[in-house]
């Protein structure tokens, strides 16, 4: 879904063939989000088909034709509606963890405190990392990205913290419940 | 740097007796950044007190850089204290009546050095932590983020070898609490010790090894590299 608009905005910047396409995501979102050219590819097929996007063909030497991507008016007009609009619809609660947790041996809790001191572990070192790529972040000074990049590894660090408490949370509820019985 | 062996810490509430903490054994090592997490009522500030002198184990012992805290006169703990920890607080507890380059040159003029003579030293400190501008000013003149500057510029003042910091943020909003712990890493990138005890994972995340309490003793204790990716 996101990759359409991700293309329209990179787009809208300038007209570009699927390589330079690829190295352009991979410099504005690429750190969090890899795509292959596959997926490039198709989603170009469709915005074409739905008329968003158009190309012309750049001849080469002793090599085929390439396609030079840019975006139509309607697509211009697609991306910023896009861009003003909410999401609707908030983030889906289907982690692996959940699905695991679902399944966990209810008569067995040690397996299950054991799992949640494992993932906050998990949690821990990966909002270690991100913190390390926000410090570098700031010496980046001739980065023009560097501020939107700041900001996703802080939503990051958000959802990350977030997981901890609520794992936090579990750890309480179980051991309480825990307690009631015996 | 700081040694803890067994070192444990009863207290008697009512007729109750609580055990605050139990059998840490802990070694912090020089140019450490560490972490101290655990939910509230873990025993994150007694552990802290102790490694800072503020409070005496009951049982076991503290070294600082060999020196026993444990077993000494509080006449001495508190030498100790004010030449060789640096001490950073929730609630800041700077005098309000001094400006902040007297705040931050508090310890030296408690040693009886005269104002003249420690306040290059603190205008200095007070730029590091981006106050050039703010030297003269009041507490009640400054906002709560620049308040924490001048108590860390504070806690620098004696070139500490540690840096001990409870919380240091827990009043801060978290654009501004960030600023403190870049602050805090850089100081650290510089050779600083620092403890810092907090509750708040992305607090934690700035050390490079993160040790969490529970019911008083280390549960666990992750180290992350500098160099690990």
């Amino acid at each position: 879904m996101s990759i359409k608009y991700a293309i329209l905005g990179i787009l809208a910047k300038k007209d570009l063939h699927g390589y330079e396409l690829k190295a352009g995501f991979d410099a504005t979102i690429g750190e969090f989000w890899s795509l292959n050219f596959g997926q490039i590819y198709s989603t170009l097929d469709r915005l074409e088909k739905d008329g968003l996007v158009t190309h012309d063909r750049q001849s080469q030497d002793k090599r085929p034709d390439r396609k030079i991507f840019s975006i139509t008016a309607e697509g211009r007009t697609e991306l910023t509606q896009w861009l003003s609009a909410p999401i609707a619809r908030v983030r889906a609660l289907r982690d692996e963890f959940f699905i695991k947790l679902v399944f966990m041996d209810k008569d067995n809790p040690a397996a299950v405190l054991a799992l949640i001191e494992k993932q906050k572990t998990l949690h821990l070192k990966h909002m270690n990392k991100l913190t390390r790529r926000k410090i570098a972040l700031k010496t980046e000074a001739d980065n023009p990205d560097a501020l939107t990049t700041e900001l996703l590894v802080d939503v990051g660090l958000f959802h990350a913290e977030a997981d901890i408490k609520w794992l936090t949370h579990c750890e309480i509820k179980i051991k309480a419940a825990l307690g009631g019985k015996e | 740097m700081i040694e803890l062996r067994h070192a444990g810490k009863k207290f008697r509430q009512g007729t109750r007796q609580i055990q605050a903490l139990r059998d840490v054994t802990l070694v912090i090592k020089k140019g450490e950044f560490l972490s101290i997490m655990g939910p509230s009522g873990s025993g994150k500030s007694t552990l802290l007190n102790l490694m800072g002198g503020l409070d005496q184990p009951t049982e076991g012992e503290v070294f600082l850089d060999g020196r026993p805290l444990h077993g000494i006169t509080d006449n001495e703990v508190t030498l100790l204290r004010r030449r060789h920890i640096g001490y950073v607080f929730q609630f800041f507890n700077l005098l309000p009546l001094l400006t902040a380059a007297e705040n931050v040159g508090l310890p030296l003029l408690l040693d009886g050095l005269p104002f003249s003579q420690v306040k290059p030293r603190a205008c200095a400190l007070l730029r590091q932590v981006g106050l050039a501008e703010r030297t003269e000013h009041r507490p009640d003149q400054l906002s709560g983020g620049e308040m924490q500057r001048v108590a860390i510029a504070r806690a620098l003042i004696a070139n500490p070898a540690v840096l001990l910091a409870d919380e240091p943020t827990g009043n801060l909003d978290s654009h501004t609490s960030e600023e403190i712990f870049l602050l805090l890493k850089s100081l650290n990138n510089q050779g600083q010790t620092i403890v810092m005890v907090t509750h708040d994972p992305k607090a934690a995340a700035y050390g490079s090894r993160i040790v969490t309490l529970k019911d008083g003793a280390p549960a666990q204790d992750i180290s992350i590299g500098e160099h690990e990716s």
